[in-house]
Protein backbone atom coordinates (compact mmCIF):
# COMPACT_ATOMS: atom_id res chain seq x y z
CA UNK A 1 0.00 0.00 0.00
CA UNK A 2 1.54 3.36 -0.79
CA UNK A 3 2.27 5.41 2.06
CA UNK A 4 -0.44 8.12 2.22
CA UNK A 5 1.87 11.08 3.50
CA UNK A 6 4.24 10.44 0.52
CA UNK A 7 1.63 10.31 -1.44
CA UNK A 8 -0.60 13.40 -0.84
CA UNK A 9 -2.71 12.63 -4.01
CA UNK A 10 -3.61 9.12 -2.26
CA UNK A 11 -4.41 11.11 1.17
CA UNK A 12 -7.00 13.48 -1.29
CA UNK A 13 -8.46 10.37 -2.36
CA UNK A 14 -8.67 8.55 0.71
CA UNK A 15 -10.69 11.28 2.25
CA UNK A 16 -12.93 11.69 -0.37
CA UNK A 17 -16.10 9.98 -0.36
CA UNK A 18 -16.99 7.15 -2.08
CA UNK A 19 -20.78 8.66 -2.98
CA UNK A 20 -21.80 11.83 -2.58
CA UNK A 21 -25.40 12.64 -3.41
CA UNK A 22 -26.12 16.92 -3.30
CA UNK A 23 -29.74 18.16 -2.61
CA UNK A 24 -31.22 15.11 -4.95
CA UNK A 25 -34.77 15.12 -5.77
CA UNK A 26 -37.07 12.66 -7.34
CA UNK A 27 -40.49 13.15 -8.54
CA UNK A 28 -42.43 10.82 -10.20
CA UNK A 29 -45.72 11.75 -12.50
CA UNK A 30 -48.53 9.78 -11.03
CA UNK A 31 -51.82 10.18 -13.09
CA UNK A 32 -52.89 13.40 -12.15
CA UNK A 33 -50.43 14.58 -10.07
CA UNK A 34 -46.65 14.57 -9.12
CA UNK A 35 -45.65 12.14 -6.51
CA UNK A 36 -42.60 13.60 -4.05
CA UNK A 37 -40.36 10.35 -3.44
CA UNK A 38 -37.16 11.80 -2.62
CA UNK A 39 -36.92 15.66 -1.43
CA UNK A 40 -33.87 17.56 -1.37
CA UNK A 41 -31.41 14.77 0.07
CA UNK A 42 -27.77 15.19 0.71
CA UNK A 43 -25.84 12.44 2.19
CA UNK A 44 -22.41 11.35 1.14
CA UNK A 45 -20.35 7.66 2.02
CA UNK A 46 -16.88 6.53 3.03
CA UNK A 47 -15.28 3.37 0.91
CA UNK A 48 -15.56 0.49 2.72
CA UNK A 49 -18.82 1.84 4.56
CA UNK A 50 -21.85 -0.31 5.36
CA UNK A 51 -24.71 1.65 5.24
CA UNK A 52 -28.49 0.94 6.12
CA UNK A 53 -31.41 2.87 4.89
CA UNK A 54 -34.28 2.36 7.34
CA UNK A 55 -37.74 3.69 6.66
CA UNK A 56 -41.41 3.41 6.12
CA UNK A 57 -42.95 2.26 3.01
CA UNK A 58 -42.77 5.58 0.43
CA UNK A 59 -39.91 7.13 2.38
CA UNK A 60 -37.57 6.89 -0.83
CA UNK A 61 -35.08 4.21 0.15
CA UNK A 62 -35.73 2.57 -2.26
CA UNK A 63 -35.39 5.15 -4.66
CA UNK A 64 -32.47 6.77 -3.11
CA UNK A 65 -30.33 3.29 -3.77
CA UNK A 66 -31.54 3.12 -7.61
CA UNK A 67 -30.56 6.42 -8.06
CA UNK A 68 -27.27 5.76 -6.78
CA UNK A 69 -26.90 2.84 -9.06
CA UNK A 70 -27.93 4.38 -12.02
CA UNK A 71 -31.32 2.44 -11.84
CA UNK A 72 -33.26 5.57 -11.92
CA UNK A 73 -32.29 9.18 -12.79
CA UNK A 74 -32.38 12.37 -10.23
CA UNK A 75 -35.18 15.07 -11.01
CA UNK A 76 -32.82 17.76 -9.32
CA UNK A 77 -29.63 17.20 -7.67
CA UNK A 78 -26.31 15.24 -8.42
CA UNK A 79 -25.01 12.03 -7.49
CA UNK A 80 -21.21 11.10 -7.72
CA UNK A 81 -19.79 7.99 -7.51
CA UNK A 82 -16.19 7.74 -6.95
CA UNK A 83 -16.23 10.72 -8.44
CA UNK A 84 -18.64 10.13 -11.78
CA UNK A 85 -21.82 10.53 -12.37
CA UNK A 86 -23.55 7.28 -11.48
CA UNK A 87 -23.64 6.09 -15.57
CA UNK A 88 -20.36 6.39 -15.39
CA UNK A 89 -19.62 4.28 -12.52
CA UNK A 90 -22.47 1.62 -14.29
CA UNK A 91 -20.70 1.22 -17.45
CA UNK A 92 -17.32 1.04 -15.33
CA UNK A 93 -19.09 -2.12 -14.04
CA UNK A 94 -18.96 -0.61 -10.41
CA UNK A 95 -22.37 -2.01 -8.83
CA UNK A 96 -23.43 -5.45 -7.57
CA UNK A 97 -26.62 -5.38 -6.96
CA UNK A 98 -29.16 -7.56 -4.61
CA UNK A 99 -32.55 -7.83 -5.05
CA UNK A 100 -35.50 -8.91 -2.60
CA UNK A 101 -36.22 -11.60 -4.66
CA UNK A 102 -32.59 -13.85 -6.18
CA UNK A 103 -33.92 -13.48 -9.44
CA UNK A 104 -31.61 -16.50 -11.04
CA UNK A 105 -32.31 -18.10 -14.36
CA UNK A 106 -33.81 -20.82 -14.38
CA UNK A 107 -32.04 -22.23 -17.21
CA UNK A 108 -28.46 -21.39 -15.72
CA UNK A 109 -26.86 -23.99 -13.11
CA UNK A 110 -25.87 -22.02 -10.03
CA UNK A 111 -21.80 -22.06 -11.22
CA UNK A 112 -23.50 -20.66 -14.28
CA UNK A 113 -25.81 -17.77 -12.76
CA UNK A 114 -22.54 -16.91 -10.97
CA UNK A 115 -21.11 -16.22 -14.38
CA UNK A 116 -23.41 -14.55 -15.81
CA UNK A 117 -21.88 -11.05 -15.36
CA UNK A 118 -18.43 -12.28 -16.30
CA UNK A 119 -19.71 -13.89 -19.29
CA UNK A 120 -21.61 -10.53 -20.53
CA UNK A 121 -17.95 -8.68 -19.13
CA UNK A 122 -16.09 -10.81 -21.34
CA UNK A 123 -13.74 -12.78 -18.66
CA UNK A 124 -12.48 -15.99 -20.09
CA UNK A 125 -13.90 -19.25 -19.16
CA UNK A 126 -10.61 -20.73 -16.91
CA UNK A 127 -11.24 -16.54 -15.34
CA UNK A 128 -14.66 -17.32 -14.91
CA UNK A 129 -14.12 -20.89 -13.41
CA UNK A 130 -11.74 -19.72 -11.20
CA UNK A 131 -13.76 -17.09 -9.84
CA UNK A 132 -17.40 -18.90 -9.67
CA UNK A 133 -15.28 -21.37 -7.92
CA UNK A 134 -13.95 -19.14 -5.01
CA UNK A 135 -17.57 -16.98 -5.05
CA UNK A 136 -19.42 -20.29 -4.35
CA UNK A 137 -17.12 -20.97 -1.17
CA UNK A 138 -17.23 -17.68 0.07
CA UNK A 139 -21.49 -18.33 0.28
CA UNK A 140 -20.49 -22.12 1.39
CA UNK A 141 -22.15 -23.39 -1.73
CA UNK A 142 -19.17 -24.85 -3.13
CA UNK A 143 -21.25 -28.34 -3.53
CA UNK A 144 -24.17 -27.13 -4.95
CA UNK A 145 -22.46 -25.53 -8.55
CA UNK A 146 -24.21 -27.88 -11.12
CA UNK A 147 -27.72 -27.76 -9.46
CA UNK A 148 -30.78 -25.64 -10.88
CA UNK A 149 -31.54 -22.80 -8.60
CA UNK A 150 -35.06 -24.47 -8.25
CA UNK A 151 -33.07 -27.59 -6.31
CA UNK A 152 -32.24 -25.16 -3.77
CA UNK A 153 -33.97 -23.28 -0.49
CA UNK A 154 -34.92 -19.71 -0.70
CA UNK A 155 -32.15 -18.60 1.75
CA UNK A 156 -29.36 -20.59 -0.42
CA UNK A 157 -31.28 -18.89 -3.81
CA UNK A 158 -29.97 -16.05 -1.77
CA UNK A 159 -26.83 -16.76 -1.42
CA UNK A 160 -26.35 -17.26 -5.10
CA UNK A 161 -27.61 -13.78 -5.74
CA UNK A 162 -25.20 -12.29 -3.30
CA UNK A 163 -21.81 -14.56 -5.06
CA UNK A 164 -23.30 -13.55 -8.78
CA UNK A 165 -22.98 -9.31 -7.55
CA UNK A 166 -19.82 -9.95 -5.67
CA UNK A 167 -17.82 -12.24 -8.66
CA UNK A 168 -16.99 -9.42 -10.59
CA UNK A 169 -15.38 -7.61 -7.35
CA UNK A 170 -17.41 -4.37 -8.05
CA UNK A 171 -16.43 -1.46 -5.92
CA UNK A 172 -20.08 -1.24 -4.37
CA UNK A 173 -22.93 -3.49 -3.30
CA UNK A 174 -26.54 -2.50 -3.52
CA UNK A 175 -28.56 -4.59 -1.41
CA UNK A 176 -32.64 -3.98 -1.92
CA UNK A 177 -34.27 -5.60 1.28
CA UNK A 178 -32.29 -9.04 0.34
CA UNK A 179 -33.35 -10.91 3.12
CA UNK A 180 -36.95 -9.42 3.08
CA UNK A 181 -38.86 -12.62 1.68
CA UNK A 182 -36.09 -14.82 3.91
CA UNK A 183 -37.82 -16.55 7.44
CA UNK A 184 -36.28 -14.64 10.98
CA UNK A 185 -33.79 -18.03 11.65
CA UNK A 186 -32.66 -18.36 7.95
CA UNK A 187 -32.40 -13.97 8.21
CA UNK A 188 -29.99 -13.80 11.09
CA UNK A 189 -28.03 -16.43 9.79
CA UNK A 190 -27.97 -14.87 6.67
CA UNK A 191 -27.22 -11.59 8.50
CA UNK A 192 -23.96 -13.16 10.15
CA UNK A 193 -23.04 -14.72 6.70
CA UNK A 194 -22.85 -11.18 4.59
CA UNK A 195 -20.96 -9.54 7.86
CA UNK A 196 -18.06 -12.39 6.70
CA UNK A 197 -18.01 -11.40 3.17
CA UNK A 198 -18.00 -7.99 3.03
CA UNK A 199 -18.77 -6.62 6.43
CA UNK A 200 -16.18 -6.90 9.22
CA UNK A 201 -12.54 -7.14 8.62
CA UNK A 202 -10.29 -5.84 5.71
CA UNK A 203 -13.32 -4.82 3.55
CA UNK A 204 -13.15 -2.98 1.19
CA UNK A 205 -16.54 -3.11 -0.11
CA UNK A 206 -18.83 -0.41 0.30
CA UNK A 207 -21.98 -1.53 0.94
CA UNK A 208 -26.06 0.32 0.66
CA UNK A 209 -28.46 -2.27 2.40
CA UNK A 210 -32.10 -1.35 2.06
CA UNK A 211 -34.48 -2.50 4.93
CA UNK A 212 -37.51 -2.16 6.92
CA UNK A 213 -36.16 -4.36 9.92
CA UNK A 214 -34.50 -2.16 12.98
CA UNK A 215 -32.52 -4.89 14.60
CA UNK A 216 -30.99 -5.95 10.76
CA UNK A 217 -29.75 -2.64 10.27
CA UNK A 218 -28.14 -1.64 13.37
CA UNK A 219 -26.41 -5.64 13.34
CA UNK A 220 -24.91 -5.07 9.80
CA UNK A 221 -23.89 -1.32 9.84
CA UNK A 222 -21.97 1.22 9.98
CA UNK A 223 -24.19 3.99 10.47
CA UNK A 224 -28.19 3.43 10.15
CA UNK A 225 -29.57 6.26 7.84
CA UNK A 226 -33.40 6.76 9.41
CA UNK A 227 -35.70 8.24 6.36
CA UNK A 228 -39.01 9.72 6.57
CA UNK A 229 -41.85 9.43 4.49
CA UNK A 230 -43.85 12.69 2.25
CA UNK A 231 -41.70 13.76 0.56
CA UNK A 232 -39.14 11.33 1.45
CA UNK A 233 -36.06 12.90 3.40
CA UNK A 234 -33.35 11.77 5.31
CA UNK A 235 -34.82 11.82 9.25
CA UNK A 236 -31.23 11.18 11.22
CA UNK A 237 -28.12 9.40 10.69
CA UNK A 238 -27.65 6.84 13.68
CA UNK A 239 -23.70 5.96 13.93
CA UNK A 240 -23.60 2.25 15.40
CA UNK A 241 -20.64 2.28 17.39
CA UNK A 242 -20.18 -1.67 18.12
CA UNK A 243 -17.17 -3.18 17.63
CA UNK A 244 -16.36 -5.82 14.88
CA UNK A 245 -16.31 -8.49 13.74
CA UNK A 246 -19.99 -8.92 15.15
CA UNK A 247 -21.58 -12.29 16.23
CA UNK A 248 -24.41 -13.46 18.27
CA UNK A 249 -22.35 -11.64 21.51
CA UNK A 250 -23.15 -8.61 19.59
CA UNK A 251 -27.20 -9.01 19.13
CA UNK A 252 -27.18 -9.70 23.45
CA UNK A 253 -25.02 -6.36 24.20
CA UNK A 254 -26.26 -3.44 25.86
CA UNK A 255 -25.41 -1.27 23.44
CA UNK A 256 -26.98 -3.15 21.04
CA UNK A 257 -30.15 -2.65 22.65
CA UNK A 258 -29.62 0.85 23.32
CA UNK A 259 -28.75 1.46 19.81
CA UNK A 260 -31.79 -0.73 17.97
CA UNK A 261 -34.29 1.76 21.09
CA UNK A 262 -32.64 4.71 19.50
CA UNK A 263 -33.21 4.12 15.51
CA UNK A 264 -36.88 3.08 16.89
CA UNK A 265 -37.33 6.54 18.60
CA UNK A 266 -35.90 8.40 15.50
CA UNK A 267 -38.47 6.19 13.14
CA UNK A 268 -41.06 6.67 15.57
CA UNK A 269 -40.21 10.79 15.12
CA UNK A 270 -40.26 10.88 11.51
CA UNK B 1 -11.72 -20.17 1.79
CA UNK B 2 -11.97 -18.59 5.68
CA UNK B 3 -15.11 -20.18 6.62
CA UNK B 4 -16.34 -23.68 5.80
CA UNK B 5 -19.41 -24.64 4.35
CA UNK B 6 -22.49 -22.74 6.38
CA UNK B 7 -24.91 -24.90 5.35
CA UNK B 8 -26.56 -27.26 8.52
CA UNK B 9 -27.46 -30.49 7.41
CA UNK B 10 -31.07 -30.01 7.73
CA UNK B 11 -30.49 -28.17 4.52
CA UNK B 12 -28.61 -30.41 2.84
CA UNK B 13 -31.18 -32.90 3.35
CA UNK B 14 -33.96 -31.12 1.63
CA UNK B 15 -32.30 -30.19 -1.27
CA UNK B 16 -31.02 -32.59 -4.06
CA UNK B 17 -28.39 -31.04 -6.24
CA UNK B 18 -27.03 -32.57 -8.94
CA UNK B 19 -28.40 -35.69 -8.77
CA UNK B 20 -31.06 -34.88 -11.60
CA UNK B 21 -33.97 -37.50 -12.21
CA UNK B 22 -32.72 -40.62 -13.71
CA UNK B 23 -36.30 -42.22 -13.93
CA UNK B 24 -36.59 -39.90 -17.37
CA UNK B 25 -38.30 -43.05 -19.01
CA UNK B 26 -40.02 -44.98 -15.87
CA UNK B 27 -41.85 -41.03 -15.46
CA UNK B 28 -43.02 -41.07 -19.14
CA UNK B 29 -43.96 -44.50 -19.45
CA UNK B 30 -46.11 -44.34 -15.99
CA UNK B 31 -47.91 -41.12 -17.09
CA UNK B 32 -48.81 -42.93 -20.83
CA UNK B 33 -50.00 -45.57 -18.70
CA UNK B 34 -53.72 -44.82 -17.56
CA UNK B 35 -54.30 -43.07 -21.68
CA UNK B 36 -52.72 -45.91 -22.93
CA UNK B 37 -55.87 -48.45 -21.61
CA UNK B 38 -58.39 -46.07 -21.76
CA UNK B 39 -57.63 -45.45 -25.94
CA UNK B 40 -57.65 -49.45 -25.63
CA UNK B 41 -60.76 -49.58 -23.88
CA UNK B 42 -62.23 -46.97 -26.38
CA UNK B 43 -61.31 -49.26 -29.28
CA UNK B 44 -62.60 -52.68 -27.71
CA UNK B 45 -65.85 -50.54 -26.80
CA UNK B 46 -65.96 -49.09 -30.60
CA UNK B 47 -65.70 -53.09 -31.96
CA UNK B 48 -68.45 -54.37 -29.64
CA UNK B 49 -70.73 -51.32 -30.67
CA UNK B 50 -70.47 -52.18 -34.40
CA UNK B 51 -70.10 -55.68 -34.35
CA UNK B 52 -73.02 -56.29 -31.81
CA UNK B 53 -75.66 -53.72 -33.09
CA UNK B 54 -74.92 -54.09 -36.62
CA UNK B 55 -74.13 -51.08 -37.74
CA UNK B 56 -74.18 -50.04 -40.90
CA UNK B 57 -70.91 -49.60 -42.59
CA UNK B 58 -71.59 -46.20 -43.92
CA UNK B 59 -72.40 -44.80 -40.44
CA UNK B 60 -68.96 -46.57 -38.65
CA UNK B 61 -66.82 -49.20 -39.66
CA UNK B 62 -65.41 -51.37 -37.26
CA UNK B 63 -61.97 -50.87 -36.15
CA UNK B 64 -60.94 -54.35 -37.44
CA UNK B 65 -62.20 -53.51 -40.98
CA UNK B 66 -60.25 -49.86 -40.47
CA UNK B 67 -57.14 -51.50 -39.76
CA UNK B 68 -57.46 -54.44 -42.10
CA UNK B 69 -57.82 -51.49 -45.49
CA UNK B 70 -55.08 -49.72 -43.64
CA UNK B 71 -52.56 -52.84 -44.23
CA UNK B 72 -53.86 -53.63 -47.55
CA UNK B 73 -51.78 -50.52 -48.52
CA UNK B 74 -49.46 -48.98 -45.92
CA UNK B 75 -47.13 -48.44 -47.96
CA UNK B 76 -49.69 -45.85 -50.38
CA UNK B 77 -50.96 -44.41 -47.60
CA UNK B 78 -47.65 -43.67 -45.82
CA UNK B 79 -46.39 -42.35 -49.15
CA UNK B 80 -49.46 -39.70 -49.93
CA UNK B 81 -49.44 -39.22 -45.69
CA UNK B 82 -45.53 -38.06 -46.28
CA UNK B 83 -46.62 -35.88 -49.19
CA UNK B 84 -49.25 -33.66 -47.24
CA UNK B 85 -46.99 -34.00 -44.23
CA UNK B 86 -44.06 -32.51 -46.01
CA UNK B 87 -46.50 -29.27 -47.23
CA UNK B 88 -47.79 -29.30 -43.75
CA UNK B 89 -43.99 -29.07 -42.50
CA UNK B 90 -42.91 -26.62 -45.54
CA UNK B 91 -45.75 -24.25 -43.80
CA UNK B 92 -44.99 -24.95 -40.35
CA UNK B 93 -41.40 -24.08 -40.98
CA UNK B 94 -42.34 -20.80 -43.23
CA UNK B 95 -45.22 -19.53 -40.52
CA UNK B 96 -43.08 -20.70 -36.98
CA UNK B 97 -40.05 -18.68 -38.52
CA UNK B 98 -41.81 -15.58 -39.89
CA UNK B 99 -43.83 -15.26 -36.76
CA UNK B 100 -40.50 -15.60 -34.32
CA UNK B 101 -38.48 -13.44 -36.47
CA UNK B 102 -41.60 -10.74 -36.44
CA UNK B 103 -41.66 -11.75 -32.39
CA UNK B 104 -38.23 -10.63 -32.45
CA UNK B 105 -38.53 -7.59 -34.56
CA UNK B 106 -41.45 -6.09 -32.30
CA UNK B 107 -39.28 -6.78 -28.94
CA UNK B 108 -36.55 -4.20 -30.83
CA UNK B 109 -39.46 -1.86 -31.73
CA UNK B 110 -42.50 -1.49 -29.42
CA UNK B 111 -44.77 1.04 -31.61
CA UNK B 112 -44.55 -1.80 -34.22
CA UNK B 113 -45.87 -4.84 -31.45
CA UNK B 114 -48.20 -2.15 -29.86
CA UNK B 115 -50.26 -2.27 -33.50
CA UNK B 116 -49.48 -5.62 -34.45
CA UNK B 117 -49.61 -7.87 -31.51
CA UNK B 118 -53.38 -6.72 -30.18
CA UNK B 119 -54.22 -7.65 -33.82
CA UNK B 120 -53.02 -10.91 -34.18
CA UNK B 121 -54.68 -11.99 -30.88
CA UNK B 122 -57.85 -10.90 -32.55
CA UNK B 123 -56.89 -12.90 -35.94
CA UNK B 124 -56.82 -16.16 -33.48
CA UNK B 125 -60.53 -16.21 -34.00
CA UNK B 126 -60.41 -15.70 -37.47
CA UNK B 127 -61.07 -19.34 -38.88
CA UNK B 128 -57.83 -19.14 -41.29
CA UNK B 129 -58.59 -22.58 -43.10
CA UNK B 130 -61.85 -20.82 -44.96
CA UNK B 131 -59.18 -19.11 -46.51
CA UNK B 132 -58.38 -21.92 -48.69
CA UNK B 133 -60.56 -21.29 -51.64
CA UNK B 134 -58.58 -17.81 -52.07
CA UNK B 135 -55.32 -19.51 -51.56
CA UNK B 136 -56.25 -21.89 -54.36
CA UNK B 137 -57.32 -18.87 -56.76
CA UNK B 138 -54.25 -17.06 -55.84
CA UNK B 139 -51.22 -19.62 -55.38
CA UNK B 140 -52.97 -22.41 -57.33
CA UNK B 141 -55.67 -25.12 -56.60
CA UNK B 142 -53.90 -28.02 -57.44
CA UNK B 143 -50.43 -26.78 -56.44
CA UNK B 144 -48.86 -27.57 -53.24
CA UNK B 145 -47.97 -23.87 -52.31
CA UNK B 146 -51.57 -23.15 -51.69
CA UNK B 147 -51.63 -25.19 -48.85
CA UNK B 148 -48.27 -24.44 -47.51
CA UNK B 149 -49.66 -20.86 -48.18
CA UNK B 150 -52.84 -21.86 -45.62
CA UNK B 151 -50.52 -23.70 -42.89
CA UNK B 152 -48.02 -20.49 -43.27
CA UNK B 153 -51.08 -18.34 -42.13
CA UNK B 154 -52.44 -20.42 -39.77
CA UNK B 155 -48.93 -21.12 -37.59
CA UNK B 156 -47.79 -17.27 -38.31
CA UNK B 157 -50.18 -15.88 -35.55
CA UNK B 158 -49.72 -18.34 -33.02
CA UNK B 159 -46.37 -18.30 -32.83
CA UNK B 160 -45.88 -14.27 -33.00
CA UNK B 161 -47.69 -14.08 -30.10
CA UNK B 162 -46.93 -16.73 -28.05
CA UNK B 163 -42.98 -15.89 -28.87
CA UNK B 164 -43.80 -12.02 -28.25
CA UNK B 165 -44.87 -13.10 -24.71
CA UNK B 166 -42.12 -15.54 -24.06
CA UNK B 167 -39.91 -12.37 -24.99
CA UNK B 168 -41.09 -10.05 -22.91
CA UNK B 169 -41.68 -12.24 -20.17
CA UNK B 170 -38.60 -11.35 -18.43
CA UNK B 171 -38.82 -9.44 -14.93
CA UNK B 172 -38.05 -5.37 -14.58
CA UNK B 173 -35.64 -6.99 -11.50
CA UNK B 174 -34.06 -9.26 -14.39
CA UNK B 175 -33.32 -7.14 -17.32
CA UNK B 176 -32.19 -4.20 -14.42
CA UNK B 177 -29.84 -6.51 -13.50
CA UNK B 178 -28.33 -6.87 -16.60
CA UNK B 179 -28.36 -3.12 -17.08
CA UNK B 180 -25.79 -2.50 -14.15
CA UNK B 181 -23.69 -5.31 -15.53
CA UNK B 182 -23.67 -3.06 -18.63
CA UNK B 183 -24.82 -5.40 -20.68
CA UNK B 184 -25.60 -5.05 -24.58
CA UNK B 185 -28.20 -5.24 -26.40
CA UNK B 186 -27.26 -8.10 -28.27
CA UNK B 187 -26.25 -10.20 -24.45
CA UNK B 188 -29.70 -9.18 -22.71
CA UNK B 189 -31.51 -10.56 -26.30
CA UNK B 190 -29.07 -13.84 -26.46
CA UNK B 191 -28.47 -14.35 -22.46
CA UNK B 192 -32.05 -13.43 -21.02
CA UNK B 193 -34.97 -13.35 -23.71
CA UNK B 194 -34.33 -16.04 -25.48
CA UNK B 195 -34.00 -18.35 -23.11
CA UNK B 196 -36.92 -17.17 -21.23
CA UNK B 197 -38.73 -17.45 -24.50
CA UNK B 198 -38.12 -20.84 -25.32
CA UNK B 199 -40.75 -22.34 -23.18
CA UNK B 200 -43.19 -20.26 -25.18
CA UNK B 201 -41.72 -20.49 -28.56
CA UNK B 202 -42.45 -24.57 -27.93
CA UNK B 203 -45.68 -24.29 -26.52
CA UNK B 204 -46.29 -22.71 -29.86
CA UNK B 205 -44.60 -25.07 -32.18
CA UNK B 206 -47.35 -27.87 -30.32
CA UNK B 207 -49.90 -26.02 -31.13
CA UNK B 208 -49.09 -25.23 -34.87
CA UNK B 209 -47.90 -28.97 -35.19
CA UNK B 210 -51.30 -29.81 -34.88
CA UNK B 211 -52.69 -26.73 -36.47
CA UNK B 212 -50.49 -27.46 -40.13
CA UNK B 213 -51.56 -31.03 -40.40
CA UNK B 214 -55.17 -29.61 -40.18
CA UNK B 215 -54.49 -27.20 -42.64
CA UNK B 216 -52.94 -28.89 -45.18
CA UNK B 217 -55.50 -31.75 -44.78
CA UNK B 218 -58.35 -29.74 -44.90
CA UNK B 219 -57.09 -27.29 -48.11
CA UNK B 220 -56.53 -30.23 -49.82
CA UNK B 221 -60.19 -31.13 -50.10
CA UNK B 222 -60.82 -27.89 -51.84
CA UNK B 223 -58.32 -29.28 -54.82
CA UNK B 224 -55.34 -30.70 -54.72
CA UNK B 225 -52.81 -33.73 -56.07
CA UNK B 226 -54.02 -37.40 -56.69
CA UNK B 227 -50.82 -38.18 -54.07
CA UNK B 228 -52.51 -35.96 -51.39
CA UNK B 229 -54.12 -37.58 -48.24
CA UNK B 230 -56.43 -34.88 -48.04
CA UNK B 231 -57.61 -35.77 -51.41
CA UNK B 232 -57.89 -39.91 -51.24
CA UNK B 233 -59.58 -39.24 -48.24
CA UNK B 234 -62.25 -37.14 -49.46
CA UNK B 235 -62.28 -38.83 -53.05
CA UNK B 236 -62.83 -42.53 -51.05
CA UNK B 237 -65.52 -41.06 -48.68
CA UNK B 238 -66.90 -39.65 -52.66
CA UNK B 239 -67.40 -43.43 -53.49
CA UNK B 240 -67.87 -44.52 -50.30
CA UNK B 241 -65.59 -46.49 -49.66
CA UNK B 242 -65.57 -45.84 -45.63
CA UNK B 243 -63.49 -48.44 -44.96
CA UNK B 244 -60.55 -46.73 -46.96
CA UNK B 245 -61.67 -43.55 -45.99
CA UNK B 246 -61.17 -44.26 -42.79
CA UNK B 247 -57.77 -45.94 -42.92
CA UNK B 248 -56.47 -42.73 -44.39
CA UNK B 249 -57.76 -40.08 -41.47
CA UNK B 250 -56.07 -43.02 -39.56
CA UNK B 251 -52.70 -42.71 -41.16
CA UNK B 252 -53.38 -38.29 -40.83
CA UNK B 253 -53.50 -39.36 -36.95
CA UNK B 254 -50.43 -41.12 -36.86
CA UNK B 255 -48.52 -38.42 -38.62
CA UNK B 256 -49.83 -35.48 -36.51
CA UNK B 257 -49.33 -37.45 -33.34
CA UNK B 258 -45.40 -38.43 -34.29
CA UNK B 259 -44.88 -34.53 -35.96
CA UNK B 260 -45.81 -34.03 -31.65
CA UNK B 261 -44.18 -36.32 -30.13
CA UNK B 262 -41.08 -35.24 -32.24
CA UNK B 263 -41.38 -31.71 -30.95
CA UNK B 264 -42.02 -32.26 -27.29
CA UNK B 265 -38.92 -34.44 -27.25
CA UNK B 266 -36.88 -31.40 -28.83
CA UNK B 267 -38.40 -29.19 -26.01
CA UNK B 268 -36.96 -31.81 -23.42
CA UNK B 269 -33.53 -31.50 -25.18
CA UNK B 270 -33.08 -28.01 -25.55
CA UNK B 271 -34.65 -27.20 -22.22
CA UNK B 272 -34.13 -29.59 -19.39
CA UNK B 273 -34.70 -27.05 -16.73
CA UNK B 274 -37.66 -26.17 -17.43
CA UNK B 275 -40.16 -26.62 -14.77
CA UNK B 276 -42.54 -29.02 -16.47
CA UNK B 277 -39.93 -31.99 -15.88
CA UNK B 278 -39.09 -31.28 -12.46
CA UNK B 279 -40.98 -34.53 -10.43
CA UNK B 280 -39.16 -33.65 -7.03
CA UNK B 281 -37.90 -30.98 -4.70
Amino acid sequence: MPNPIANPQYLIAMNAPIIAIDRVTKTYDSGGGTVTALHDVSFSIQAGEFIALIGPSGCGKSTLMRLVGDLDQPSAGSIQVKGKPPRQARLDRDYGIVFQSPVLYDWRTVRKNVELPLEIMGRTEPARQERSRAMLQLVGLQDFGEAYPWQLSGGMQQRVSIARALSFDPALLLMDEPFGALDEITRERMQAELLLICGDAGADTTVIFVTHSIPEAVFLADRVVVMSPRPGRIERVVDIDLPRPRDIATRESPRYFELVTEVRESLRES
Amino acid sequence: MKDEALLTNDERRTTKAASAPSSFFLGLSSSWLLPSLAFCLMIVLWEAVVRGFNVPLYLLPAPSGILGAFFQQPGYLLQIGLFTFGEALAGFAIGCGLGALVAAICVRFPLLAEGLVPFSVGSNAVPIVALSPLLGIWLGSISPASKIGVVAIMTFFPTLINVYRGLTSPSPDTLQLMRSYAARQRDIFLKLRLPAALPYLFNALKICASLSMIGAIVSEFFGGRQSALGVYIKSQAGLLRLRECWSGILMACILGIVFYLLIAAAERLVMPWHMSFRRER
